[in-house]
């Protein structure tokens, strides 16, 4: 579904993504981590439009992305909830919900089914965006991405600056998407939960990929501390 | 370039003779001409004098004025009210005081007199309107220019009211003219390359940054601003000895299009830029000037009476410019420093200098006792907690590394030590002085920099004056500041980028440029956000040598902020890792890797279970 | 005290139409972190439309007006600020800036440098008693005007999904686009609105005046400026605000003024504002978006 071939990226000269490769097949959930700098942002900035490749391809079922304006890759399936979570919050939580909603769809059947998945959004949905605690975000900034019918969601750090109860629930609400068989391209700097989580992970240092695998492959590989911590262990 | 000084002598001359010639020529073409191309030229010299005013505010300060047409206005009737015969006088100007009403200065008194009092006005009025944000003083300015019209329109009994002054002599001559414009050149370069414009430029360049590094921006500003005004008074005066006549209108909104249409089209941050353009627009008004009654273009179109003409071809000039060549004709550069001009020589510091170098850094290092110290630091934005009472110690000389997970609180932790946060608890220490909630620019002159994670070094100063602002802005002169920096490149092993614009270099010479400037500021303790990010492995192990001279030889204390493990891990005998706001473990790199809590914060429990299984 | 209070529906009156300048400018500003010197010509082209179908019935060439305005902020966008959007604030300032002598000095050559009458509906320039109180009917007009423009406004930013994409738009553009909104059209809408706003703005003008001439929007687009610095950047409450403000002190000044000094009252009006931005330097509600860097 998603493809990265040999993906650079340089902002004002620098190159922070020296060739990357990723694929996606429907239905997966892949997951990103590395340390901070090691370029896991910048990949994703790539893929949504908002920095252009400077050399390699995004192929998104088929079609380059390479340049294409953000919200031509919004419309076309792709959804990214970004890092630090972006809502609005000059904006009610019901108001920030309708910018998720594709804007012909009147159909009240994708909202309702959203909401039943994210209670705590119904019953805040009249009160500004800037008044719900970090974890409360979090979920509003899925469900803003995911009432656009997404065919591939795309979380950049979801768990960044959330005490680890609410990682739980937040990473409760992903498997559920994941048993829904929604494609998942997941970003964190936390190692643990994404290696338990996701059916496989590329570990990113230094703007290149330096580990990939599955979970049991992953575990306890000291190239995975290396990478984050340098030297031996 | 020999010690103390910022561009070689033949850049300097051709940068000062280039425009002087420039405008030697066209008083040339002037005064060989039809009294009517005299007297036409000599209006060109005039404006080219108020250009060179907004070129000294607008050019280095990067904030755009629309009011420098207000101080010509006024300086216009001030030297006209003092010049007018006392019979004139009494007829236009019934009210005016009987002691200027009889004064009959001589054109060059008067000019004077205008000079003084359009600077000191511009004194006055600057110091409430610089105060304001960046975004303000375009309007507030703005503002000036109808307060100035406004007045003068309805102070019938001063000013002649709206139909203004006529009889003035006209005592202008083409050589005049072009003697005060070789000045303003002068002028204009002497000050751009002087402490206090180089100071105005940093903070045009990054106004963040230079605060960071002692400059007062609001002061910088004023001191242009005062400067500029006196210029644009300077030409006013002239012009209206020019034309003999006087109005309102003269120097209102049409001048001031123009003349900004000028500066822009030139190159606004250079005086050549400034020169260039007056002399480009003004040929294609007197062209346009011509059809406005109407007439055939290329013996092919014809078109009839248009009024205002000319000035929708500066306005479609100001236009392209903006669209397709926003740094003009010139590209921003004096002549010394064009391209091709620069390919021709290179520049190399002399012997002399590191050693002067030696000298004048003990000067601004200070002495001290002590160490930097943060206690119980905690920070929340909103609800959120980012900072929960960290403590952290510096000593001068160690090399101290700030490591964590992203979102652990790093960067905002270096933000309070560095002056632009203030924390909601605790607090900062140097070398034993209180120094909780001092500005970025106090610490600074205080003995403590920083450098930023996205920081791009002043791009359009050249290696060695962007270092040497560092030194200025903590109050060095320029010629001890340019030696500093001069010695400061040479440790670091940049002799090459001194000479080359900043935005031209590759990415680590920015960083490590970034990194000197902050040195030039003779730090006693220096923060280093992220310097390697981005980094190839080769370049990361050159940025380590480079940071072990340092602290050798500068003797400062260095918190170093990094991801990249092996930067950190090799340079830093000490580690502290934060982690969800508070100190994990402070320690050496081998007790940080082993430690248990750490491995967990990174990669989490489960990893740590296997890989210890 | 009848005198007071007219004198306080003249400030009313007064406030409320450079309330709708201000609104104009912000409506862009607040979208794109620009502000727009061509505002004053807007507004200055939309009243040369009232002049050019001064034969039509008076509401019809009202909304010939309102057809220019829009139209003209539109082309401007996309053929002078569409190049330049990515440039800094300055830059497009100084763009807005060949803008507007672009388009006063193309109306100059084709019409007249001097100003030219207009013919409005008479009941304009006559007065209703209200007992004891004589409000002009051209204050009701631009008070109703105003509060028909602010309803209008809001349902446009609050009830509809176009509007919702605009404040999104304000507060983060990007998020805005990575949602699907599309940056052109948002873009050449809040145009479009501020367009709308200077008609109205200018049709008030004319009516108050009777006149068109080409210089006529250059105190307008001052006031709108200054009134968006006063009321604090990028809010529409500001605007507003700021607006009220400096239309009040205006007003006021214009009655109790010296006589001598009353023809100086724009250079009191246009000094005030100073005062306050330097005990604010952010103005009266602060600016809209943060400014700390790091």
């Amino acid at each position: 579904m998603l493809e990265l071939r040999e993906v650079k990226v340089a902002y004002g000269g620098v190159e922070v993504v020296h060739g990357v490769d990723l694929g996606l097949a429907q239905g997966e959930v892949v997951g990103m981590i590395g340390p901070n700098g090691a370029g896991k942002s910048s990949v994703l900035r790539a893929v949504c439009g908002l920095a252009r490749p400077s050399s390699g391809e995004v192929l998104f079922e088929g079609r380059v992305l390479n340049g294409m304006a953000p919200e031509r890759i919004a419309r076309l399936g792709l959804a990214l909830v970004p890092e630090g979570r972006h809502v609005f919050k000059t904006l009610t939580v019901a108001e920030n919900l309708r910018m998720g909603m594709r804007r012909n769809d009147k159909s009240t059947a994708v909202l309702e089914r959203t909401l039943e998945r994210f209670p705590v959004l119904r019953a805040r949905a009249g009160e500004h965006a800037d008044r719900l605690s970090g974890g409360e975000q979090q979920q509003l900034a899925i469900a803003r991405a995911l009432l656009g019918q997404p065919r591939l969601l795309i979380l950049d750090e979801p768990s960044l600056g959330l005490a680890p109860k609410t990682i739980d629930l937040i990473y409760e609400l992903l498997e559920g998407l994941r048993e829904e068989g929604t494609t998942m391209l997941l970003v964190e700097q936390n190692a643990a939960r994404t290696i338990d989580f996701c059916d496989r992970c590329l570990v990113l240092g230094a703007g290149r990929v330096r580990v990939q695998g599955r979970r049991e492959e992953l575990e306890g590989d000291s190239n995975l501390l290396r990478t984050y911590l340098g030297g031996q262990p | 370039m020999s010690g103390g000084r910022l561009r070689s002598r033949s850049s300097l001359s051709l940068s000062l003779l280039a425009p002087l010639i420039l405008v030697a020529l066209t008083m040339a073409v002037g005064a060989n001409g039809t009294p009517s191309l005299r007297g036409t030229v000599t209006m060109i010299l005039c404006n080219l004098i108020i250009v060179l005013g907004l070129q000294v505010f607008i050019g280095n300060s990067g904030v755009y004025s629309f009011g420098q047409l207000g101080f010509a206005s006024a300086g216009a009737y001030v030297a006209a009210l003092l010049t007018l015969p006392a019979a004139f006088a009494a007829l236009q100007t019934p009210a005016l005081p009987h002691w200027i009403a009889s004064a009959q200065l001589t054109p060059l008194l008067s000019t004077l007199v205008a000079a003084a009092a359009c600077g000191l006005l511009a004194a006055v009025v600057g110091l409430p309107l610089m105060r304001t944000s960046t975004l303000a003083i375009p309007i507030s300015t703005f503002a000036f220019l109808i307060v100035v019209y406004n007045v003068l329109a309805n102070w019938d009994a001063i000013s002649g009211g709206s139909s203004g002054l006529v009889s003035i002599p006209r005592t202008t001559s083409i050589g005049a003219a072009g003697l005060w414009a070789g000045a303003a050149v002068v002028v204009a370069l002497a000050y751009k390359w002087s402490t206090h414009g180089y100071r105005l430029q940093a903070t045009r360049e990054d106004e963040v940054a230079a605060r960071s590094l002692g400059i007062g921006v609001t002061g910088e500003r004023l001191i242009a601003f005062a400067l500029s005004g006196m210029l644009c008074g300077i030409g006013g005066a002239l012009a209206a000895h020019q034309s003999g006549v006087l109005n309102p209108t003269t120097f209102y909104f049409g001048a001031t299009v123009t003349t900004v249409t000028m500066m822009v089209l030139g190159g606004a941050r250079s005086v050549l830029g400034a020169v260039l353009g007056a002399i480009a627009v003004a040929s294609v008004n007197e062209l346009l000037r011509g059809f406005e009654g109407g007439g055939h273009i290329f013996g092919v179109l014809s078109i009839g009476r248009t009024p205002g003409l000319t000035a929708i071809g500066v306005g479609l000039i100001l236009l392209a410019t903006m669209i397709a060549m926003p740094d003009g004709l010139s590209g921003g550069r004096e002549a010394g420093e064009l391209g091709w001009v620069r390919r021709l020589r290179t520049m190399r510091p002399s012997p002399g200098s590191a050693a002067n170098g030696a000298v004048a850094m003990k000067k601004i290092e200070r002495s001290g006792e002590g160490a930097l110290r943060a206690e119980g630091i905690s920070v929340a934005f909103g609800g959120l907690r980012v900072l929960r009472g960290v403590d952290l110690t510096l000593q001068p000389g160690e090399a101290l590394g700030l490591i964590g997970p992203n979102g652990a609180g790093k960067t905002t932790l270096v933000n309070v030590l560095s002056g632009f946060l203030a924390p909601d608890a605790g607090t900062v220490s140097l070398d034993g002085a209180d120094v909780s909630g001092r500005s970025p620019a106090r610490l600074a002159r205080a003995g403590l920099s920083r450098t930023f994670q996205a920081a791009l070094p002043f791009p359009h100063l050249n290696g060695l004056e962007s270092v040497a602002v560092g030194a200025m802005g903590v109050g060095v002169g320029r010629r001890e500041a340019v030696t500093v920096a001069a010695r400061v490149l040479d440790r670091l092993g940049m002799h090459e980028q001194a000479a080359v614009p900043a935005g031209s270099l590759p990415p680590a010479s920015q960083r490590l440029l970034g990194v000197a400037r902050a040195l030039a500021t003779g730090p006693r303790y220096l923060l280093l956000d992220e310097p390697a990010a981005g980094l190839s492995e080769v370049e990361g192990g050159e940025l380590i040598a480079i940071l072990r001279a340092v602290l050798d030889d500068f003797g400062c204390g260095i918190l170093l902020i990094e991801h990249e493990m092996s930067v950190v891990m090799s340079l830093c005998p000490r580690v502290q890792v934060i982690d969800d706001g508070v100190t994990l473990r402070v320690g050496s790199p081998a007790e940080i890797q082993a430690d248990p809590a750490v491995v967990e914060a990174y990669l989490g429990s489960s990893y740590l279970a296997a890989a210890s299984a | 005290m009848t005198e007071l209070v007219q004198n306080l529906i003249d400030a009313l009156a007064l406030g409320s139409l450079y309330a709708l300048i201000a609104l104009g400018v912000t409506v862009i500003y607040s979208v794109m972190d620009m502000m727009n010197f061509a505002h004053g010509e807007f507004i200055m082209l939309s009243a040369y439309a009232l002049y050019v179908l001064a034969g039509l019935p008076f509401a019809a060439a009202v909304g010939g007006a309102l057809v220019t305005g829009v139209l003209i902020a539109i082309v401007a966008e996309r053929v002078a600020f569409r190049p330049v959007r990515k440039a800094d604030m300055s830059a497009q300032l100084v763009t807005s800036l060949a803008v507007a002598t672009i388009l006063q000095n193309v109306v100059m050559a084709a019409v007249d440098a001097r100003p030219k009458s207009v013919a409005t509906p008479t009941f304009i320039s006559e007065s209703t008693q209200l007992g004891a109180i004589s409000v002009p009917n051209l204050e009701f007009l631009t008070l109703a005007l105003t509060a028909v423009v602010l309803v209008g406004l809001g349902w446009l930013l609050y009830r509809t999904r176009a509007g919702l994409a605009m404040r999104a738009a304000a507060e983060n553009f990007e998020m805005a686009r990575l949602l699907g909104v599309r940056a052109d059209r948002v873009i050449a809408l809040s145009f479009a609105v501020s367009g709308a706003l200077a008609a109205t703005v200018g049709v008030l003008l004319v009516m108050q005046t009777g006149q068109v001439s080409p210089t006529m929007g250059l105190t307008p687009v001052l006031v709108g400026f200054v009134a968006v610095t006063i009321g604090g950047f990028g809010k529409m409450f500001g605007a507003v605000l700021g607006g009220l403000v400096l239309g009040a002190i205006s007003s006021l000044l214009g009655a109790y003024l010296p006589e001598g000094l009353l023809p100086f009252r724009d250079a009191f009006v246009f000094s005030l504002p100073v005062a306050i931005l330097i005990f604010r330097p952010h103005g009266l509600l602060g600016a809209a978006t943060g400014e700390a860097r790091v």
